[in-house]
């Protein structure tokens, strides 16, 4: 039993780690430019594509792949926001639309590119870490863990310690304010959407070769990562990395112990809960919503 | 002279119809009467400046309740109709008390998770809602004839008149709402929150109100798809079908009582008929998507904006 | 429905004729096809969105047989040759698109014949083929009742035919006396954990526990694996899983130290299986779906028509796309042509008569009866037997043959009370 309850609790670790991954782009996407990215699981989606293409179809290194996959995502999301946020700024609604839009264009160019089937890749590594005799994790989701570990550290230093992470928290915060202040609200906005949306990619191509990677496979990703951001509060980074491991934890050891739809029902119920307790999650604020 | 004109063609117009289209525009043209006042509906929600992503899933619990009733307890189809309507209302009031502490994004989500909270327990629940089946074999509107015509519900032009009969008196009561002090209250609820509130209105009341009253006729809608179709099931109201509504309204434009009804017949038609004969059959969902975004970046303000420049212009001349 | 029409006072065949002026009959197939005017063949499935996969390599599939069966001069009626042409509709998987579907199939489109995937969308389809009295088929047998009697269900018998695949590993390793199932929580997936139930508890093989149902929308197989071998099984069963969870579900269970038995119903694209783990940990991997160009598919009793040549231009075309649902509408279309041929017309009535002709037809997998009636309340699928695939040595072969009828023969009680137990019997299906 122990065993199970330690194993269960390794495998809520990991999904931990690429919920907030996903989570916090999409928070960082909502604080900066104040829309709903409804396409965030296809950006998701795409970086797992590119690790499909560079590292499967062309044979290069997988870390390559990883790193063309937030690079190219990266892009994807400042295209999105020369594209579609700017032109829509004072419209959210727009923007929302817009984004599922950009959304169902990516979802058939992937089907174009690639097919309707799943694709395949190649494992990078098949090496198991075995912590005891029936308590192990493989090494592939090991490297997820790390990255996540080390992008989102980089990514607490970048916002708290440099003047670009400054400016970005502070049109976040209050964007005239910040306009007054001499920050470039343009700037600003391309830094976060860059790396919301590469955040995005490097965890689609991180996990590309440990789930299934179809043309659909954004839905439950975005799905989650609603469900996490509101649990910790829209616009607050912190709250969606917490919110992310209570409810990888909750979900996974429900999905162990009592099955899968039910710990989908008690994920939701858990974001209810919240929300009736304290209506802007657990560590947002009023005036964000 | 020419305001009283318009009412009596503008039925006949409506009426012949769909003898001017083909047997497959025809079911399209059914299920564009019931999607119609889908998003009439929403509109109402939205003048209370929430944006729900529930509405779908409460279209649904009208299709259960007015399926069940009917196959477990016999009930007359209209009747039952009715009962799903009153149903989603008061389904919609029941999830009031937690959205409505939230606004904005988290009314959005919130109300997203408490559609999933339905849709999850329709699935799991075998016994009474079937399951991921769903519901099948769902007892159809008896035919009937009114002596110079014979309806036919299997035919899509009688449940066309059926459904449009019911899907217009919906939209006049709809727009009766809106013009009295009730809708210009919720105008009020949107605009000035803080204004109405220290004036003295509730405004979660209101909210509430116009949730419940949008739910119930989504809960309509469930219904006369259900019965026609004959089948439902918790994929027939998944988020895809949120996000058509939510587009359409918006591509339609919120801030008259046709531009969302407009944003549902030109994006049905451009997807279902245009984008089919043209060939592009498995292309739809990147054009579509390519629409949607060239019309919001282009017709900001939705495509009711073409109209009222179109008809200042000729009240100007 | 049955009940409304004869309440009327009309049976259906009467009411094709009475309403042969309306708009209804007029837009019937013509009964009389002019000298090499094109068969229209509809296709109903999901071309886009996420039911995709499960349509669109049907589509491909047919479009080759279409090319080969044309290019042999095409099908063979009174009076001269056609050549078969498909109609498609992208059906969404949702019922009202593939209610409009078939409407426009069969009443602008003149089509003689509609496939479809089924499930969810054939109660969409049904009041449209009982009043138009359209031929239809299903790949899921388990639309069958005894309100369809113009649907059939001719090349996947899902999910009975797992049964051979649970006798074949009773049979081999004797040893293997406890299993554990894991499904997705849908239409798939749930009269198959039944089926599963029935065939293990007629071996005496002991389920450890609720088979595990898991939402469609999961991604992240570990959480259930682990579960799963908690229980220490000799044998896991993954059901009707999709390609999309039994990749991840292998990995992990290879990952996380597994080393008893699998059985599965597919294993579409198994050699990115044993990439992913290992050859020994795939080997002896039981499923239900052969290469098509084992050579066990070229013998005589086999009636899908030249496999392996069907195989490798598919392959051709769509390099990595080949799956069960590339073959399952065109060996359909063999059996229609077949029909069709001996009737000597492509009027639906008369194709389905000669398909039933006798009670016997040529399945794919060789000559089956029309069989179903305690299970579905109407003989309507073409049952007959059903090949056990093995992986070995990194290739899936074919062991042998298994009669379905011959099981059910034996331990149809078991079947039908699991089925009732998941509510997936006809008449409780509502």
């Amino acid at each position: 039993m122990l065993d199970l309850l330690a194993q269960t609790g390794l495998n809520a670790v990991y999904a931990a780690s690429y919920i907030s991954l996903v989570a916090v782009g999409l928070v960082l996407i909502f604080g900066v430019m104040g829309v709903i990215n409804f396409a965030h699981g296809e950006l998701f989606m795409a970086g797992a594509y590119v690790v499909v293409a560079v590292y499967a179809k062309m044979h290069m290194p997988f870390f390559l792949a990883v790193v063309v996959g937030l690079i190219f995502v990266g892009c994807l999301g400042l295209l999105m926001e020369r594209a579609l946020f700017r032109p829509l700024r004072d419209n959210p609604l727009g923007g929302l639309v817009a984004s599922i839009g950009f959304l169902m264009i990516l979802q058939s160019l992937a089907v174009m590119g690639f097919g309707v089937r799943m694709e395949f890749i190649p494992p990078v590594t098949q090496h198991v870490v075995w912590l005891s005799d029936t308590i192990s994790i493989p090494l592939a989701r090991v490297y997820v863990i790390v990255a996540a570990i080390l992008l989102l550290s980089a990514l607490w230093y970048f916002l708290k310690r440099t003047r670009f992470g400054w400016a970005l928290r502070a049109s976040a915060q209050d964007p005239q304010a910040a306009e007054l202040q001499g920050i470039s609200i343009a700037q600003t906005a391309r830094i976060a959407m860059f790396i919301g949306a590469g955040l995005a990619g490097i965890a689609g191509a991180l996990t590309a070769p440990l789930v299934s990677v179809n043309p659909h496979m954004g839905h439950s990703v975005i799905v989650t990562a609603f469900i996490v951001i509101i649990v910790g509060g829209v616009g607050s980074l912190e709250g969606a990395i917490i919110a992310s491991v209570v409810y990888a934890f909750v979900h996974t050891f429900v999905t162990t112990f009592y099955g899968g739809v039910i710990a989908d029902i008690t994920g939701l119920v858990l974001m209810l809960l919240v929300l009736i307790v304290k209506p802007t999650g657990l560590f947002g604020s009023a005036d964000r919503a | 002279m020419l305001k009283f004109l318009i009412w009596p063609v503008a039925a006949v117009a409506l009426i012949a119809l769909p003898y001017g289209l083909s047997f497959s525009q025809q079911e399209i043209l059914v299920f564009l009467t019931i999607n119609i006042l889908l998003v009439s509906s929403y509109r109402l929600l939205t003048l209370t400046g929430e944006w729900s992503l529930a509405h779908v899933v409460i279209m649904g619990v009208g299709a259960y309740s007015s399926a069940m009733l009917t196959k477990n307890l016999g009930l007359y189809v209209p009747l039952s109709m009715l009962l799903g309507g009153v149903i989603a209302a008061l389904i919609a009031v029941v999830l009031s008390f937690p959205l409505f502490r939230m606004k904005g994004f988290y009314f959005l989500i919130g109300s997203f998770a408490a559609g999933e909270i339905i849709r999850l327990l329709w699935k799991h629940f075998r016994d009474p809602f079937g399951g991921a089946k769903g519901i099948k074999g769902i007892n159809p509107m008896p035919d009937f004839s009114i002596g110079f015509y014979d309806f036919d519900f299997f035919e899509p032009i009688s449940y066309y008149y059926f459904a449009g009969v019911i899907v217009i008196i919906c939209l006049w009561i709809l727009w009766r709402i809106e013009r009295s002090p009730v809708g210009l209250t919720f105008h009020a609820v949107h605009w000035q929150d803080k204004l109405a509130e220290a004036s003295g209105v509730n405004l979660r009341a209101y909210r509430t109100l116009a949730f419940a009253i949008a739910s119930g006729f989504a809960g309509i809608c469930g219904a006369l798809l259900a019965h026609y179709i004959g089948t439902i099931n918790p994929g027939s109201f998944d988020l895809d079908y949120m996000v058509f509504v939510l587009t359409w309204a918006i591509v339609g434009g919120t801030g008259t009582f046709y531009g969302p009804i407009l944003g549902c017949v030109v994006l049905t038609i451009l997807n279902e008929v245009v984008l089919r004969e043209l060939g592009f059959e498995q292309l739809r969902p990147l054009i579509y998507g390519a629409i949607l975004i060239a019309s919001i970046l282009f017709l900001p303000n939705g495509l009711e904006s073409i109209v009222q420049k179109f008809t200042r212009r000729s009240a100007r001349t | 429905m049955i009940t409304r029409i004869m309440a009327g006072g009309l049976s259906r065949r009467t009411f094709l004729k009475s309403t042969a002026i309306t708009a209804v009959g007029a837009a019937l197939p013509g009964v009389s096809l002019a000298a090499g005017e094109p068969i229209k063949i509809g296709f109903l499935a999901p071309l886009t969105g996420s039911v995709a996969a499960w349509g669109k390599p049907g589509l491909d599939g047919c479009l080759i047989w279409a090319e080969r069966v044309n290019a042999a001069g095409g099908i063979e009626l009174e009076g001269g040759k056609h050549p078969v042409e498909f109609v498609s509709y992208d059906n969404e998987y949702d019922p009202a698109k593939a209610r409009t579907g078939a409407t426009k199939l069969i009443r602008e489109n003149g089509v003689s014949f509609i496939m479809m995937l089924g499930g969810d969308t054939w109660p969409g389809v049904q009041p449209v083929a009982d009043k138009t009295g359209m031929l239809f088929s299903t790949l899921l047998p388990s639309d069958l009742s005894p309100d369809t009697p113009t649907l059939v269900a001719p090349a996947e018998v899902h999910p009975i035919y797992l049964v051979t695949g649970v006798d074949y590993l009773a049979d081999t390793y004797p040893d293997a006396k406890t299993a554990v199932i894991c499904a997705q929580d849908d239409s798939l997936g749930l009269p198959s954990v039944a089926t599963y139930l029935a065939a293990f508890e007629a071996r005496g093989i002991e389920v450890l526990e609720e088979p595990l149902l898991f939402d469609p929308a999961t991604t992240d197989f570990a959480p259930i694996v682990t579960r799963m071998l908690s229980s220490n099984p000799d044998i896991i069963c993954l059901d009707t899983c999709y390609s999309d969870y039994v990749h991840p579900i292998c990995e992990q269970l290879f990952q996380q130290g597994y080393k008893g038995k699998m059985i599965s119903a597919t294993a579409d694209f198994y050699d990115q299986m044993i990439a992913k783990t290992s050859k020994e940990f795939m080997e002896d991997f039981i499923f239900q779906f052969p290469d098509f160009d084992d050579p066990a598919l070229a013998a005589d009793n086999i009636n899908f028509e030249d496999a392996a040549g069907f195989y490798a231009e598919y392959s051709k075309r769509h390099p990595g796309q080949w799956g069960a649902v590339s073959w399952e509408y065109a060996s359909i279309m063999d059996l229609w042509k077949a029909a069709a041929e001996k009737a000597g017309s492509a009027d639906p009535d008369a194709v389905l008569v000669a398909m039933k002709d006798d009670g016997k037809g040529k399945h794919a997998f060789g000559d089956a009866v029309w069989w179903g009636t305690e299970l579905f309340g109407i003989d309507n699928a073409l049952v007959g037997n059903w090949p056990v695939v093995v992986i070995e040595d990194g290739k899936a072969v074919i062991k042998e043959f298994r009669s379905i009828p011959d099981w059910y023969d034996q331990h149809g009680d078991l079947l039908i009370k699991h089925m009732q137990a998941y509510n997936q019997m006809y008449d409780q299906r509502s």
